[in-house]
């Protein structure tokens, strides 16, 4: 047990808003992402996904079924309770970076240590640490309107990995960077996880998906097919992926 | 159906238009205002002070209209701001950029047509009830005030409908010249680029030098004379402007750096708090110096009315002197509190009042006068007989002043009681009446001056003895001021107020995104307010703090010369009344903004 990292069980959504057409966007979800694992959640736009991750982020409720991260059942925590929660257990990057233009590197990636109420003292450290891991420690006392993209994306995920979270999520990561720096992004992800960092990424690119080592399909609120990494070179994996796709799309 | 596109576009977010057009209300309604007083020249120039102040009616009508013209623009940029994606999506969908600029044309026509004459309806309202208000309470009568004034309407109507043209013309040429990809990727990218430091540490010395020595120059006006003003305002004006570009700019910047700015959500709020009032120098600066401006009206016109009674004591000792007083004024004297009452026998023969020279030494006639030219120290002494016996004397001619109007022209003479009971003349009583707090008895004083003034022939009224009738033309004449300043000042910081609370509700839509990505990371939504309500209170604050300081050094001008007296209790009180009006706008803007950046539980992707 105490190596399942998320465990969904029987997770419905139902969109219900007044005056329109109840829609269910998750129709009983279960599964659960183990210590160390990086997996991938994919499927077409209305699938579900972000629904998915949002529940699981615990930025939304579902309708029915329990969410548990690091064993602890998030699914009927209060407001504050969230967000506290999210501040000590989850890590997460977003597709358009989300960093704020107002604050230099280093204080946007102290943020959710200051947010902890962390001791002054022992933030600066766990930064440099951090940015020195993801090679981003000259760029410290730079504002992100003087990185680039990709920069800007190992800052993001720099902020993710400081308070060393449980799992981190991440929500189409490289979809706002160019091929080059897509390919940097997902060696560093890998080289986090290889360091025992869970990740959950949630894509609809094939080749980001081939950095993980299980993949998840979501179609129409279910999860149809899984493919495993296992004993395949990631050459190998990004074309089963792409057949998958073929099928499962139809 | 471009028409009814506009229309449905209104209707989507009916939410965020309704901020913006109870805005332009409050605007148009605060120019009526203006106007309504500003127009009216048969009300401005009926007292003696409204007719030199004409110039300041002028220059207040271009102030607010410039202040009307920035704050039009802010709301015009906010409504613009909330259409750029749709109207990107129907130039996508194949709309003629003309067709766009129509559109935009009469939506921005029906916000301006219909915020302006609800406005005008409303400032109408207003206009009637704040004057009404004023009235009841000041204890002045209004003459020519009308709060429904027809070229008051024409002036607000015409300024707005123009400046909703061009508003409206601007942006139409804007959309003609963007394209379709630009306006739907249109989300506003701040560029927050941080000053240099040593940049920034000479403007912020420079700023503060130059506020210290404008404060200083309306400190020494005694010395300096009239060239304070002028030294001041450039000064004070332009330190200002770097204190904000530069100094608080530091000085936050400082607070990010310590202990305190590492905690928390502060780090984030310091942040937003620096690039806003960076990026609002200007419009701080201006709301700084106009609140400045506002209050320093109210509290000089306030602080004039007040100098009523000292201006009075310094003419006259004696608030009646009454040759002959009915049975009637006589007992309504006797109801006075606090007041001495002496008579004098005198008999006019020819073109002389004589007195009885043993009643004049028993109890002395009284002389006031103005110690060393100082409006607010008056000081009393006894008339001499030998001074009456000087028809050069002050002592002789304020003695003279407190004889009947009829009478002042006349020669005085002191005279033995023998002498005075032979001379053929009907014996007459003149009484003289002081009391030591005029404020307090000026009901009862006006009632007695009444009928004193009934039976007297109207070409000696305005010359009947007695400190009282000073006391009622100086208020007669600052009532009217008081009640400008007042009104104005309202006006003015209720727009101000306005104009920066729709300044910072108009950068909702870039905050929007970073408060989201606040509430991912896991801050509480408590935080985030918390930090709202820092973010908003600096924008409020520090404009309003720096504005007392300004009217706190300034009023040393009018002090050190000797024109008003005890304004600080004025201020004080002004100030408190001033600061909750303005809260009143700081917690609705909290409110709002609050409202539109802090996430639900689900998060919009």
């Amino acid at each position: 047990m105490t190596n399942e990292i998320v465990k969904t069980t029987n997770l419905h959504k139902i969109y219900d808003k007044n005056g329109a057409k109840p829609y269910e966007a998750l129709k009983g979800i279960s599964f659960t992402v183990k210590q160390g694992e990086f997996v991938g959640i994919m499927g077409a736009s209305g699938s579900g996904k972000t629904t998915l991750l949002n529940i699981m982020a615990t930025l939304d409720q579902p309708t029915s079924g329990t969410v548990q991260i690091s064993g602890e059942d998030v699914t009927h925590l209060t407001s504050n309770q969230m967000a506290d929660f999210r501040s000590r257990h989850l890590g997460f990057i977003f597709q358009d970076f989300n960093l704020l233009e107002t604050l230099t590197t280093s204080e946007n990636i102290a943020l959710p240590l200051s947010l902890q109420n962390v001791k002054t003292s022992q933030i600066q450290p766990a930064v440099d640490k951090v940015a020195k891991q993801l090679g981003i420690d000259e760029l410290l006392s730079k504002y992100p309107n003087q990185l680039s993209g990709g920069q800007k994306q190992r800052v993001a995920a720099a902020r993710a990995l400081v308070s060393n979270p449980s799992i981190i999520f991440g929500d189409e990561p490289t979809g706002a960077l160019d091929s080059k720096n897509a390919r940097e992004l997902l060696d560093t992800m890998t080289s986090i996880n290889k360091k025992g960092v869970s990740i959950l990424l949630v894509t609809h690119d094939p080749f980001s998906a081939s950095f993980c080592q299980r993949i998840m399909f979501i179609k129409d609120g279910k999860i149809g097919d899984e493919l495993s990494a296992q004993g395949k070179s990631r050459n190998e994996f990004y074309q089963e992926i792409l057949n998958k796709l073929g099928t499962f799309e139809q | 159906m471009k028409f009814k596109i506009s229309l449905a576009g209104l209707k989507a977010r009916w939410k965020d238009y309704l901020v913006l057009f109870s805005g332009m209300l409050m605007t148009t309604a605060i120019f009526y205002m203006f106007e309504a007083v500003s127009t009216n020249n048969a009300f401005t120039t009926a007292s003696r002070v409204g007719q030199n102040a004409k110039f300041v009616f002028i220059f207040g009508s271009v102030l607010l209209s410039l202040i009307t013209i920035v704050y039009i623009f802010y709301a015009n940029n906010f409504l613009m701001s909330m259409r750029k994606h749709d109207y990107g999506l129907f130039m996508m969908l194949g709309a003629k950029p003309s067709v766009i600029s129509r559109l935009i044309m009469t939506e921005t026509l029906i916000i301006g047509v219909g915020s302006t004459v609800i406005g005008i309806i409303l400032g109408w309202g207003l206009t009637k009830g704040i004057s009404g208000l004023l009235v009841s309470q000041l204890d002045i009568t209004l003459t020519h005030f009308h709060a429904l004034y027809v070229p008051a309407i024409r002036a607000t109507f015409i300024l707005f409908i123009i400046l909703f043209l061009i508003a409206g013309s601007l942006n139409a040429i804007t959309f003609f010249r963007t394209s379709a990809l630009q306006l739907l990727k249109s989300q506003q990218q701040s560029d927050w680029k941080p000053a240099k430091k040593s940049i920034l540490a000479i403007e912020a010395l420079l700023g503060v030098a130059l506020l210290a020595g404008g404060y200083y120059a309306m400190y020494d006006i005694e010395e300096l004379k009239i060239m304070s003003i002028p030294i001041g305002l450039v000064t004070i004006v332009l330190g200002t402007y770097f204190v904000f570009n530069s100094f608080f700019i530091m000085l936050l910047t400082i607070l990010q750096r310590s202990s305190i700015g590492k905690k928390g959500l502060n780090s984030f709020t310091i942040a937003q708090l620096k690039f806003r009032i960076k990026d609002y120098t200007k419009i701080l600066s201006v709301v700084s110096l106009l609140f400045a401006l506002a209050l320093g009206a109210i509290t000089v016109g306030i602080g004039f009315q007040q100098m009523a009674p000292k201006l009075a004591a310094g003419n006259s000792p004696y608030a009646l002197a009454l040759t002959n007083p009915t049975h009637k004024m006589r007992s309504m004297i006797n109801n006075l509190d606090h007041a001495t009452q002496t008579t004098y026998q005198q008999k006019v023969v020819g073109k002389t009042v004589y007195y009885r020279q043993q009643q004049l030494k028993a109890q002395p006639l009284k002389y006031a006068y103005f110690k060393s030219n100082d409006v607010a120290k008056a000081a009393v002494k006894s008339i001499g007989l030998n001074e009456l016996r000087d028809p050069q004397s002050e002592e002789y001619l304020s003695a003279q002043r407190l004889q009947a109007p009829q009478f002042q022209s006349f020669q005085l003479k002191a005279v033995s009681d023998d002498n005075f009971n032979h001379i053929q003349a009907q014996p007459k009583q003149l009484l003289v009446v002081a009391v030591t707090d005029m404020n307090s008895q000026s009901k009862q004083l006006t009632k007695i001056f009444n009928l004193e003034s009934q039976r007297t022939s109207s070409k000696y009224i305005e010359m009947l003895p007695g400190s009282f009738s000073i006391y009622q033309q100086v208020k007669g004449i600052f009532a009217s001021v008081q009640f400008m300043g007042i009104f104005l000042g309202i006006a003015f910081l209720a727009m101000l107020a306005s104009c920066l609370m729709f300044k910072i509700l108009s950068g909702t839509t870039t905050d929007k995104r970073r408060f989201e990505m606040l509430n991912k990371i896991g801050t509480k939504k408590s935080a985030l307010r918390h930090s709202i309500m820092i973010q908003v209170f600096g924008l409020f604050g520090l404009p309003a703090i720096l504005g007392l300081i300004d009217v706190a050094f300034g009023l040393q001008m009018f002090e050190q010369s000797n024109m008003l007296y005890g304004s600080y209790q004025i201020f004080s009180w002004s100030a408190i009344a001033f600061v909750v009006l303005y809260l009143i706008y700081y917690g609705l803007t909290v409110l709002i903004y609050s409202r539109i950046v802090v996430p639900r539980t689900k998060v919009e992707k």
